[in-house]
């Protein structure tokens, strides 16, 4: 117990900030836990290891977390993690549920955060054992396996698939990168466009254009006079908050919780990943989910459950392989180099203490993100009160300064965002779908990569199938994910079939009445 | 009210003293030909890795010693020299190390000449750490094993980073192997990979039979028992022995300076003909946009000389294990240009 004499009262304040710094950061568009991890990594110089381990780990907590904000009540996903939080999130705002839906979240993410630390800190060096389990192909599976929920998620299979297929496609523009060990070279654009377009298009200018701009544009469409009077009458009109939303979904918080932690483990397989992965099964496995992406708030718990988990997941890699397991670990572990700590298999054995502290930082962290949200949620709900005429403008000039921070000052990632800001608008009139384009999007590259890494390593196809017994669990759930999605489509399309007829049958029955009527 | 006009008075106070200190600060940096806020763009995305852990140490006893804001963004390679190139202010300056000519070399896309397109600057450290690893229950007991192995028709798989640092000793071995054994080189196959995880993962899956990594990175696997999927022995540090040599003498870890010797020149030998041993050491150097006042090089030049003759960055350096290896611009680019002309060779000889 040596180390609690390292926690003094800085230690927590250090926390509780780095928490507050956080969720302002994920909260806003364009600016991510991982930008707030980087930003202040250099104070960790000044502050010792540490404090500053406490700080880093405070920002990272909070800005996962302060991704669920925009995503709930402007339908813009703060972290590219929070993107299937928007699904539901979004349409509980609209009909005045806000605080109730950004409640739930804040509650499974604090049960998400603090179930992943729980595993890391019981089963870190085991986990890690199981996690180099995992080759290229294996991630590759798991990515197919989070690519099936666009399939579920659409409302036509057929036309889901194509917006999918599509969003990949994109995700493709750009070199296949050298420090993926590929060649470098560019395709799927045109000579001229080399400059601005050789590493792709950056992943959040994107998101945040997809979503936000083309939101903005749709509201636009509508004109400024329906606004102010309806909406402000829409708040604190739906039904409540209470812990009873919780009852019956445990399993989906826990199983959401350790899919979370789960994927936050595995190095190179992105965080957005985790939630994707984690709404898809509580989509394929609920009794009923039939309302989730209209606003149910097992969706809610699905995702921020999840992306809240790969906090203490990504950190299982990083503590015990010395491999950050998300991008944000991958800047944390700076905080140990600029300290000449070695961070590797034995770095829990050999240093203990630090371990302690990591732990203790973590689920302090969790804990003050709790009440510091969970309080000032009915303040923040307010946010969709201001009138839009506004609160969009506001919003745009953020998404813009987010976009073009992000890459520290690329003025093409300010036309990204406009770009797929319009092409999010036109994609919603021609009625192709956006949440399937966005995950083949965030996803595609990810496939791309370690489906030629596994053909380029064992150089046949069959690998796929008979690599490993992992290999064949992963193809069953992919099986079983499609078939679900197919059986779940037909049974929809049979009840709207059956309640056209219903409708149909009972406006006769009222025509023949009224006939009855008249002729009498 | 006199509440609020108190805290109208602290606002306004507070304001003027943060006005007064930025006028402080601002007057103060004007000595110089550099101005303002320095950006240290570096050639790594990563945060975690040794350019940023080294840039940094450099960076802020340099933003000490001239008293200016420098601050270190990990932008990664093309990013950096795109934003070095539209910056002849001296507001951007460019670290990194030979990967920027060898990209060159090896013809990777987004890399120029350097000595024709930039102004190189100071040199600063080196990172002895660039390493060569086998399973630790492998059947190669030594590189020697390996190019013998080789030599005799075996395949050997090498999981390497293309294009660059990674690659220039799998180059510098597959060379050696086709003056030892002529016509047997291509037995040696280099697996094309990306991250130090994902080279190390090759290694648990069986993929690779040797993997390029770091002292740093890699030291612990080697500190596993040998049951385990994931222990690693080196067999190869490419650094000059010389530069081990200044390492200090507990090493890293726990692997202790003298054991880190046995994996160099002469105990390993890499030959490049005529006698002559393949090392490579990884060199840490500033790079300038060509246009530049050619006074902010002097500047910094002489900035460093100053630091470097204090004596306190070596001991912060060879703490994280870098070997501190300061040389003025002149003599660097100098220096450098023969170093790539070096390794233009062996890249040559086997393509």
């Amino acid at each position: 117990m040596e180390f609690l004499s390292l926690l003094d009262i800085t230690f927590f304040l250090l926390a509780g900030f780095g928490a507050l710094v956080g969720i302002i950061f994920g909260a806003i568009p364009g600016m991510t836990a991982t930008m707030a991890v980087a930003v202040c990594l250099p104070l960790t110089y000044a502050l010792g290891l540490h404090h500053g381990l406490a700080l880093l780990l405070g920002l990272y907590v909070g800005g996962i977390s302060g991704g669920m904000v925009p995503a709930v009540l402007l339908n813009i996903p703060g972290t590219p993690s929070s993107i299937t939080t928007t699904f539901d999130g979004y349409p509980m705002a609209r009909k005045g549920e806000g605080e109730k839906a950004l409640k739930v979240c804040v509650i499974a993410s604090v049960v998400g955060g603090l179930v992943s630390a729980a595993v890391l800190f019981l089963f870190a060096p085991m986990l890690a054992d199981f996690s180099i389990k995992f080759s290229y192909v294996e991630k590759f599976l798991i990515i197919l396996l989070a690519l099936s929920v666009i399939a579920s998620l659409s409302s036509s299979m057929l036309i889901g698939i194509f917006s999918g297929v599509i969003g990949i496609w994109l995700s493709l523009i750009g070199d296949y990168s050298i420090s993926d060990g590929g060649n470098g070279k560019t395709r799927l654009m045109f000579d001229f466009m080399e400059p601005y377009l050789f590493e792709g298009f950056s992943l959040l200018p994107v998101l945040i254009g997809i979503f936000g701009i083309s939101t903005i544009l749709l509201e636009a469409e509508k004109g400024v006079k329906s606004d102010t009077a309806n909406e402000r009458i829409k708040i604190g009109k739906g039904s409540h908050f209470s812990l009873s939303i919780f009852k019956g979904r445990m399993t989906n918080l826990m199983r959401s919780s350790f899919i979370g932690t789960f994927v936050g483990m595995l190095p190179g397989v992105g965080g957005s990943a985790a939630s994707v992965l984690a709404y898809t099964q509580e989509k394929n496995l609920a009794r009923d989910s039939s309302e989730m992406g209209k606003g149910a708030p097992q969706g809610l718990i699905a995702s921020e459950s999840a992306n809240n988990a790969l906090t203490g997941g990504a950190l299982i890699p990083l503590l015990s392989l010395g491999i950050p397991g998300d991008s944000t670990t991958a800047v944390l572990i700076g905080a140990f180099t600029l300290q000449g700590i070695q961070v590797g298999p034995l770095f829990i054995p050999e240093n203990p203490e630090t371990w302690y502290v990591m732990m203790t930082a973590l689920v302090f962290a969790n804990i003050v993100m709790f009440f510091l949200m969970f309080y000032a949620i009915k303040h923040i709900a307010k946010v969709v009160m201001v009138p839009k005429h506004i609160l969009y403008p506001i919003i745009v000039m953020m998404c813009v300064v987010g976009a073009y921070a992000i890459n520290y000052g690329i003025m093409f990632d300010v036309w990204t965002l406009l770009i797929f800001g319009i092409l999010g608008y036109l994609v919603q009139k021609v009625g192709l779908e956006v949440a399937p384009l966005i995950i083949g999007f965030i996803l595609g590259s990810q496939a791309e990569i370690y489906f030629v890494k596994s053909l380029e390593s064992f150089g046949t196809f069959s690998i796929f199938f008979t690599k490993s017994p992992i290999a064949v669990v992963l193809w069953l759930l992919i099986l079983a994910s499609v078939i679900f999605s197919i059986v779940m489509g037909f049974k929809s399309r049979a009840r709207e079939k059956m309640e056209l007829t219903q409708i149909s049958g009972s406006t006769q029955t009222d025509s023949g009445k009224r006939h009855d009527t008249n002729s009498r | 009210m006199t509440v609020s006009k108190k805290t109208l008075a602290g606002l306004s106070s507070a304001v003027v003293m943060a006005s007064m200190t930025f006028g402080a600060g601002v007057a103060m940096a004007q000595d110089g030909p550099l101005r303002g806020n320095i950006r240290v763009v570096i050639g790594s995305t990563s945060t975690g890795g040794d350019t940023y852990q080294n840039s940094t140490i450099v960076v802020d006893k340099l933003a000490e010693q001239l008293d200016l804001n420098m601050k270190v963004d990990a932008v990664g390679a093309s990013s950096a020299f795109r934003t070095l190139d539209r910056d002849s202010r001296g507001n951007t300056l460019m670290i990194f190390h030979d990967q920027s000519y060898l990209g060159y070399l090896y013809g990777v896309e987004g890399y120029d000449n350097i000595f024709e397109k930039y102004t190189v600057g100071p040199t600063v450290a080196i990172n002895p750490g660039n390493a060569y690893l086998v399973p630790k229950n492998s059947p190669y007991e030594t590189l020697n094993d390996i190019i013998e192995a080789v030599g005799n028709g075996e395949e050997v798989r090498v999981a390497i980073q293309p294009g660059g640092v990674s690659e220039i000793g799998f180059s510098a071995l597959k060379n050696a192997i086709s003056i030892e054994h002529p016509g047997q080189e291509d037995n040696l196959v280099a697996v094309n990979t990306g991250s130090q995880s994902d080279k190390n993962q090759q290694l648990f899956d069986g993929q690779a039979d040797l993997i390029n990594g770091t002292v740093q990175a890699n030291e612990q696997y080697t500190r596993l028992p040998e049951d385990d999927q994931k222990a690693m022995r080196f067999v190869w540090l490419t650094a000059r022995q010389d530069t081990i040599e200044q390492a200090p003498e507990e090493g890293l870890g726990q692997t202790t300076r003298e054991q880190l010797l046995e994996y160099v020149e002469p105990n390993v030998h890499v030959t490049m003909g005529d006698d002559e041993t393949f090392t490579f050491d990884k060199e840490f150097f500033f790079l300038y946009n060509k246009d530049m006042d050619p006074a902010i090089v002097d500047q910094i030049d002489e900035a460093l000389t100053e630091i470097y003759a204090e004596g306190e960055i070596q001991e912060v350096q060879k703490n994280s294990f870098f070997i501190p290896n300061f040389k003025p611009s002149d003599e660097a680019s100098e220096y450098l240009q023969e170093k790539m002309s070096r390794y233009e060779e062996i890249i040559e000889n086997i393509q």
